[in-house]
């Protein structure tokens, strides 16, 4: 059964050439003309994602990667179309998630986990497996402003693998941390795939979705170009880079 | 079984959000809660203690001074402080729950949950303020003019709660028109400075002529300082009429910012 259904996805964004964003500017401006620019982001994308099958979506920057995870979380709207989603669903999406800095780790973990779906005696139980999967418990107490970049892609990924449901929603996983951290975070991919879950999981590196992804889509301009085993689309992709 | 279906044309916000529990609401609000006074008051002598203590150490500066200034008309100390702290945690909280939802774009653009908590949380620190003032303005009322009927007091905490209901409506609505004018907050802050004078805080109502009062009665902390003023201190109890007015306003304000956050918090993540 498909846990995830993306219908005859479209999303355009409307860029205009002089952006307006307060009350002053659209009194000022109220009769004069708003020259725009649409880009049209995805392009009648469809695909459906079996219960525990991991695919991999793959493209160049500004092929619509992003775009689509966001639709497929939830995050953004499509202007035509439909997700069908039956299961929940845990988004990591652009290497990391918001973060307070004035919150230390602990209180950080503690408002991403409940965002996430957690209760707040679930993220309390696991706060500490969390820091150690990130290697942060000797900084559980500092603030997030006083966090490398690095160090906080890290925790929002321990959180987010501890806080998955069932459909897992990965971008750029694997290109976080030092290679500790990489290899942990390989190993809990392995864990979480054989304990069944969904995983929808977009790279630009062609061994992830090889090793990891038995089938990937590729995206060009917006549209589906390849939906196949994921070797045979890394090499597709790669083939279309060169 | 389909958790949940979302994309046009089908109304997003009807659906709940895709990891979320309505048992999970309550944990999203308190951890909203307990993690902005936490930045809030971070640094600060005695850390949360201190948004339990300021209301209060107001309430009793406002009535120290206003004793030397008023020092014969009792009355009118009191209904001046009932009218400032109405209206602090009116003009607080509008401007607290214009930007809640900007403030927390951190979250808002990187997972998907019920986002009208994070505005509804925003009211948190001016609804405190008020909880302190209410216990403040009743033991005050108490020590020097006696117990307030208990109708009384049920009638003043009915007029917070509508009062209430229309900064949640307004908040809902604001937070999300934000997003489009991002200096609506400093409009507002204009708006909320004339309408200060607008409603009787500093003067008694009855120096406006009568023909007038509707539409003073149209700017919401009006009503709401003009009902607390006659139940807690004049024991008069408004008319029948004037509650419905009052809830009507109320449940209108409640409604339209609902419909206002439900039309446009979908789009949210895009603007932010």
């Amino acid at each position: 059964m498909a846990v995830v259904e993306a219908r005859d996805l479209v999303k355009r964004f409307r860029v205009p050439a002089v952006r307006r964003d307060t009350v002053r500017e659209h009194a000022l401006d109220l009769f004069r003309r708003r020259p725009a620019e649409t880009f049209t982001v995805l392009d009648g994308i469809s695909f459906a994602v079996q219960c525990g099958e991991t695919i991999g979506i793959m493209g160049r920057n500004g092929s619509g990667k992003s775009t689509l995870l966001k639709i497929l979380s939830g995050i953004y709207q499509p202007d035509r179309g439909q997700v069908i989603t039956r299961a929940p669903l845990t988004p990591i999406l652009e290497l990391g998630v918001g973060w307070n800095p004035e919150l230390d780790a602990v209180d950080n973990v503690c408002l991403l986990g409940v965002v996430m779906g957690m209760s707040l005696a679930e993220v309390r139980a696991a706060t500490d497996d969390i820091l150690a999967f990130a290697a942060l418990e000797r900084f559980a107490n500092m603030k997030l402003r006083h966090f490398s970049s690095g160090m906080a892609a890290r925790l929002a990924y321990s959180v987010a693998f501890t806080a998955v449901r069932d459909v897992l929603v990965l971008d750029e996983v694997f290109a976080v941390g030092d290679a500790g951290f990489k290899a942990r975070c390989e190993q809990r991919y392995r864990d979480l795939r054989a304990a069944g879950h969904t995983v929808i999981l977009v790279s630009h590196d062609p061994r992830i979705i090889s090793t990891y992804c038995p089938r990937a889509l590729l995206l060009e301009n917006g549209r589906v170009v390849a939906d196949g085993p994921g070797a045979d689309v890394a090499s597709t992709y790669l083939a279309m880079l060169t | 079984m389909e958790l949940e279906a979302h994309g046009a044309p089908a109304d997003t916000m009807a659906a709940s959000p895709v990891v979320f529990q309505r048992t999970h609401h309550l944990d999203l609000l308190w951890t909203f809660v307990r993690t902005d006074f936490k930045t809030r008051y971070h640094g600060t002598i005695g850390g949360f203690l201190w948004a339990l203590v300021k209301p209060f150490a107001m309430f009793v500066v406002l009535l120290w001074v206003f004793s030397f200034l008023f020092d014969a008309d009792g009355q009118y100390r009191l209904r001046l402080i009932i009218g400032l702290f109405l209206f602090d945690f009116f003009a607080e909280s509008t401007k607290a729950g214009i930007t809640s939802l900007h403030a927390k774009g951190y979250l808002v653009s990187k997972a998907r949950f019920p986002s009208w908590i994070a505005v509804v949380s925003s009211l948190a620190n001016a609804v405190i303020t008020l909880g302190i003032f209410v216990v403040a303005i009743t033991v005050f009322r108490t020590a020097t003019a006696g117990a307030a009927p208990a109708v009384s007091l049920a009638l003043f905490l009915f007029y917070l709660l509508m009062f209430l209901l229309i900064v949640t409506g307004f908040s809902l609505a604001a937070s999300v028109v934000f997003l489009r004018y991002r200096d609506l907050n400093q409009v507002w802050e204009v708006v909320v400075q004339a309408g200060f004078f607008v409603a009787p805080v500093v003067y008694p109502l009855d120096i406006i002529p009568e023909r007038y009062h509707a539409f003073l009665y149209a700017w919401p902390p009006t009503a709401v300082i003009e009902f607390s003023r006659s139940v807690l201190i004049a024991e008069a109890i408004p008319s029948g009429r004037a509650h419905l007015l009052l809830a009507v306003e109320a449940l209108a304000a409640l409604a339209l910012g609902i419909a206002v956050f439900r039309r446009y918090a979908p789009t949210a993540a895009e603007r932010l």
